[in-house]
């Protein structure tokens, strides 16, 4: 008899004791993050999807060679003046995301970039063209000329 | 009602049968657009709760604000379903039993008082008639089961059957010390007794205390809500008498479902906690009765997903060690003290 009264009250206290603790859950902010709308701080060094700024791309293929797998795809037209960058392309079906091309780089151009969500319906839209029409590849030497007339 | 309805010009020249089943015919799509509406209502704030609850959001887009429109969209996808019907399924009474389940739970709208003139219909044994119609539900829960040829769902209707007409017995106790008391099965007479000032509450009065905590805890067990849950637990029975169903059907028996806790936490507020009257009587504006009721109501549900989101669920042998060993007795007990009390006190 003493056991059926203490149960009863276990009973009572204790979901009283549980639903207490749920109602101090249910006003906490929840910790969930809107995904697409809010995202991680992401680390310096994050190795996100494979970069290339063209503008500042000497298409001097130190890149393409220095990958492992060979995803990165340069191709070139003409000679001296006339030289001109036609394609720069990143496979990233190939890609592993060493960084290895971003290390020989002269102009620092081709770098992890902190992207991370671009998936696509075909294999084939992984492949990124950099380059649309064809561009005269950078100068190193020439823009600190300019540089130097500007100053 | 169909006293308006013969008041208005274009209706004025039709019989009165006429009336009557126009009157009937409009009483009830109202009853049911309320109905769908408050379910889908329900079932947005079950998983908001559940959200919170869990340090989550819970729906949050579909709507704009908080994911509010939600479950309209959940309507129309199961709208859209496939019907998908067990090839050996008995074919009548699986048809027949979402609408069943949906039934007991329409049923007892039509007596809920929101207001002293806002009754479906003012019956003088309401109180007894939503008993009875809330049980229809589980004739539903048992064709369910046996129609759909299913072990889970056979085994989810028994353990629904027993459990239901097991728990009718001390909701029913535990509702007649307050019926004693009024000497009414009238739930306009039976708010109107808790008139005035907070204390008038029947759940304030020590006589009937014991009596709310019954009343909360069975009708629990009568809606198969957690911790009752039996017949439909997904861990053992995939999801129990309604595992068979698909669509439109299902969506029936979650209504009907989540109306079935909005009559018993309404019935809880009319016999318990004062139905439409505040507890302050200045604010006892008859405008204000059906907000006082509905927010009370709501209320209840509240809990009822508060204590889902809390609590484990009960073993068979736990629950029915609960209702007949323990509430039972204690029911009786309190049924007896109050007879004796009231004829000592008279």
């Amino acid at each position: 008899m003493v056991k059926f009264v203490t149960d009863i009250w276990d009973t009572f206290s204790t979901v009283f004791k549980g639903m207490g603790i749920t109602a101090r859950y249910m006003r906490k902010k929840p910790v969930t993050q809107q995904f697409p709308e809010e995202r991680w701080a992401l680390p310096d060094r994050f190795r996100g999807f494979v970069h290339n700024d063209v503008p500042r791309c000497t298409s001097c293929t130190l890149c393409a060679k220095a990958c492992p797998v060979d995803c990165i795809y340069i191709e070139m037209e003409g000679k001296g003046k006339d030289r001109r960058m036609t394609r720069f392309a990143i496979d990233y079906n190939k890609c592993i995301w060493c960084s290895l091309c971003t290390e020989p780089c002269p102009t620092n151009c081709i770098t992890m970039s902190h992207d991370y969500d671009h998936s696509v319906y075909l294999r084939e839209k992984l492949v990124y063209e950099f380059v649309g029409d064809p561009v005269i590849p950078f100068k190193p030497k020439k823009a600190a000329r300019e540089e130097e007339a500007e100053a | 009602m169909h006293e308006t309805l013969s008041n208005l010009p274009l209706l004025s020249g039709l019989p009165a049968q006429v009336l009557v089943v126009l009157a009937m015919v409009s009483a009830g799509g109202i009853i049911l657009g309320c109905i769908a509406v408050g379910g889908m209502f329900f079932i947005w704030s079950e998983r908001k709760v559940a959200g919170y609850i869990q340090s989550r959001y819970g729906p949050m887009y579909v709507g704009g604000w908080h994911g509010v429109l939600q479950s309209l969209a959940d309507g129309v996808k199961l709208l859209l379903k496939e019907d998908i019907w067990p090839e050996k399924a008995d074919k009548p009474l699986w048809r027949m039993a979402p609408l069943l389940v949906f039934l007991g739970a329409f049923l007892s709208f039509v007596v809920l008082p929101f207001g002293p003139n806002f009754v479906g219909a003012n019956l003088d044994i309401g109180l007894f008639y939503v008993m009875a119609t809330s049980s229809l539900v589980v004739m539903g829960v048992i064709s369910a089961g046996w129609g759909s040829n299913n072990k889970w769902a056979l085994y989810g209707a028994l353990r629904g059957a027993a459990q239901v007409i097991s728990y009718e017995i001390p909701l029913g106790l535990a509702l007649l010390p307050v019926v004693m008391s009024t000497g009414s099965l009238n739930l306009g007479t039976i708010i109107q007794a808790q008139a005035g000032w907070i204390h008038n509450w029947h759940l304030l009065n020590p006589l009937f205390f014991v009596s709310f905590w019954i009343y909360v805890i069975s009708s629990l067990a009568e809606v198969n809500r957690v911790p009752f849950d039996l017949p439909e637990t997904e861990s053992e029975l995939v999801s129990g008498y309604h595992t068979e169903y698909t669509g439109m059907k299902f969506a029936f028996f979650f209504l009907g479902e989540y109306a079935d806790m909005f009559v018993v936490s309404a019935i809880g507020v009319t016999v318990f906690l004062g139905g439409w009257y505040s507890g302050i009587p200045a604010l006892d504006v008859p405008a204000l009765f059906p907000l006082i009721f509905i927010l009370k109501s709501f209320f209840l549900v509240f809990v009822q997903i508060w204590l889902r989101w809390t609590l484990p669920r009960l073993r068979v042998d736990q629950l029915m060690y609960v209702c007949w060993k323990v509430f039972i007795p204690i029911a009786l007990a309190n049924l007896l003290l109050y007879g004796v009390i009231r004829t000592v006190l008279s």
